[in-house]
């Protein structure tokens, strides 16, 4: 009796496990998309080489950008994707993912300058400064726009895109 | 064929070409106009459709890439405000899975069609259906669908096909006045052709000309028909000439052989001969009778018929007319009934006993056996009218009036009666020159000849051809 109500239980815990790993790559994906289709929507300075995309330590979206990058041009230009390891590490990106459970936003924010748009995907990160942060609303991927660090950033998007955002700031 | 074409009347079968004609040009012409102008309404309405298409689909694009079916669907439901016309919209993702939908309010969900042929639009009875495809660098990143609602189009054509209905009427109007205006140009000289020809065919009178100055084939029918009676005219003359050359030649040797005739009865004492000479003399009375009625015909139709008009007391003519009868055919009684001794008339004597000689020859005639006939005479406050009455085989109705005319005879050929048909026509015409008027009545069995002469003085009508 006991053994099989602890078999049920292992059986619960291992199909919501494979459930939420599922959505989790499913996410990353969406995500992984959505970085992309920023591009069609963001006006960067011209600034000659590659289109690079940025991302700070592990993330499960990094696998699907690099799946992007290899399919996909941003304005004719090869996608680049190039992960930092700690902050100190980051260099010039045209966009920067700053994954969950990350380093503390302030250290990364120090580290970016003029022309990289900023995407994180933690509460209140758009609230802190970053471009872009993706949130879950009603169980969709949506996402939260800065105004005033997509300024600061030098950066310009578009109307069509920013209709699609909760603006935060 | 319900009416047979050549039953219409000229008139109405120009009249009737004229509304056909303009109505059937009109139709086609119509019918293009109507069909070109529907067509370019459709065209329009397709690429205006399109063009909202291509809005809302440009519009929907970052909502496709970032699945916001929520703001798709607000983008959707824009159209109530901006296309009324539109009852549903749906924009599909480049699976073709629906992505985002709108239905006017009130209306039906919208079915998305099998036929996903992107770039087509459909016409249905009311409404247009168009599927525009969403384009973003190159790529169809999905479609959207509109149906959009065509009351306009069925305003459209029904005011359409009511202002040609209209139009045609008008134009039926019209076609009918010009086509009434015109027809007179043709059928008026037509038909005044046909009255001319039932007139000529009724009084004998061949010398009516139509005139008409005109070039086409009526008037070229119209001289052919006056051509015609030329010749018929010269046929009548040339028939005249013979009748009036031959009975004059024909009298001066019938005269002698009568003279000879009279002598050879007067010196004949043999019985058996004078039977023969009195045959002959009978049968050369006759043909002198007929020759006689010949000339009088050809005097008649050259004019030179003369009356010797004189006052005489016609109730003893009439008297010696009858005796004169009694001796000739004793088998009929002929009567004079309602006698009053005196009945003077101013006419010509020889002539009217003519008349009468023919009037009761002929009663004798056609009332074979033995029959009465009856002979009255009475005058009102103008006319003496004198009636002569049979009881014989009658006349039909139908030849009541052709007995007057020249060579006529009955087309009763169970009576066989020999003569040229003459005798009446003769009567008619020194009747008429007297001022009178001769008539025939017919009750049950016989005949009633009625002839009239005026009491009073009057000139005789003036010697003309008929």
């Amino acid at each position: 009796m006991l053994l099989k109500r602890f078999l049920f239980f292992v059986m619960i815990a291992f199909l919501s496990g494979t459930a939420s790993a599922q959505n989790i790559e499913a996410e990353a994906n969406l995500k992984a998309v959505f970085i992309y289709n920023f591009t069609k929507y963001v006006e960067w300075d011209t600034n000659n080489g590659d289109f690079v995309i940025g991302v700070i330590g592990q993330s499960s979206v990094t696998s699907a950008l690099n799946i992007i990058a290899r399919n996909n041009t941003v304005k004719n230009k090869k996608i680049v994707i190039k992960v930092f390891n700690k902050p100190e590490d980051i260099e010039y990106c045209n966009i920067l993912f700053i994954p969950k459970n990350s380093f503390s936003l302030s250290s990364i924010l120090e580290k970016t300058g003029k022309g990289t748009l900023t995407v994180s995907e933690e509460n209140g990160y758009a609230k802190k400064g970053t471009a872009f942060n993706f949130v879950i609303v009603n169980n969709k991927l949506k996402f939260e726009a800065n105004l005033k660090a997509l300024y600061l950033a030098d950066l310009k998007a578009g109307s069509q895109l920013l209709k699609l955002g909760i603006i935060v700031d | 064929m319900l009416v047979k074409l050549s039953d219409i009347s000229i008139r109405n079968k120009l009249v009737l070409m004229q509304m056909f004609t303009s109505v059937l040009v009109l139709s086609i012409v119509f019918a293009v106009f109507v069909i070109t102008d529907i067509n370019s309404y459709k065209e329009r309405k397709v690429k205006s459709v399109k063009s909202i298409a291509q809005v809302v689909g440009t519009n929907s694009i970052s909502t496709l890439q970032f699945q916001d079916e929520d703001a798709a669907k607000e983008i959707l439901s824009e159209l109530h405000n901006v296309a009324p016309e539109i009852i549903n919209a749906a924009i599909l993702d480049k699976n073709g899975n629906l992505f985002a939908s709108y239905n006017r309010p009130g209306s039906d969900t919208f079915i998305i069609p099998s036929n996903k042929n992107v770039g087509s639009s459909t016409f249905h009875d009311h409404s247009l259906l168009v599927n525009n495809p969403i384009v973003n660098e190159n790529e169809i990143i999905g479609n959207v669908f509109l149906n959009v609602e065509l009351n306009e189009l069925q305003q459209i054509k029904k005011s359409k096909y009511e202002i040609t209905a209209v139009l045609l009427i008008v134009a039926l109007g019209f076609s009918f006045l010009i086509g009434a205006a015109v027809q007179p140009y043709i059928s008026k000289r037509l038909l005044r052709l046909l009255k001319t020809m039932n007139e000529v065919t009724e009084s004998g009178d061949y010398s009516k000309k139509i005139s008409d100055d005109g070039k086409d084939e009526i008037s070229v029918l119209i001289k052919v028909y006056n051509n015609l009676m030329l010749q018929v005219r010269k046929n009548q003359q040339k028939k005249d000439e013979f009748i009036g050359i031959a009975s004059h030649e024909f009298k001066t040797p019938l005269t002698s052989i009568k003279g000879y005739l009279d002598l050879l009865d007067l010196m004949e004492n043999d019985e058996g001969k004078k039977q023969l000479v009195g045959k002959a003399q009978r049968n050369v009375n006759k043909l002198e009778v007929l020759i006689k009625d010949l000339l009088d015909v050809s005097k008649i139709q050259s004019g030179q018929l003369e009356l010797n008009m004189q006052r005489f007391n016609i109730d003893e003519l009439i008297k010696e007319t009858i005796a004169a009868f009694q001796m000739l055919s004793p088998t009929h009684h002929l009567i004079l009934k309602n006698t009053s001794g005196e009945a003077f008339v101013y006419a010509d004597k020889q002539r009217i006993e003519q008349v009468l000689i023919n009037l009761l020859s002929n009663a004798i005639k056609y009332s074979p056996g033995e029959k009465e006939v009856i002979i009255s005479y009475e005058k009102n406050d103008t006319d003496m009218i004198i009636k002569i009455t049979d009881f014989g085989i009658g006349i039909a109705e139908e030849e009541r009036l052709n007995i007057f005319e020249r060579f006529y005879r009955t087309k009763d050929i169970s009576v066989h009666i020999s003569g040229f048909g003459l005798g009446l026509y003769i009567c008619r015409d020194i009747i008429k020159r007297h001022n009178g008027k001769i008539w025939v009545e017919t009750q049950g069995k016989g005949s009633s000849f009625y002839f009239t002469l005026p009491l009073k003085t009057k000139e005789p009508v003036l010697q003309q051809k008929v």
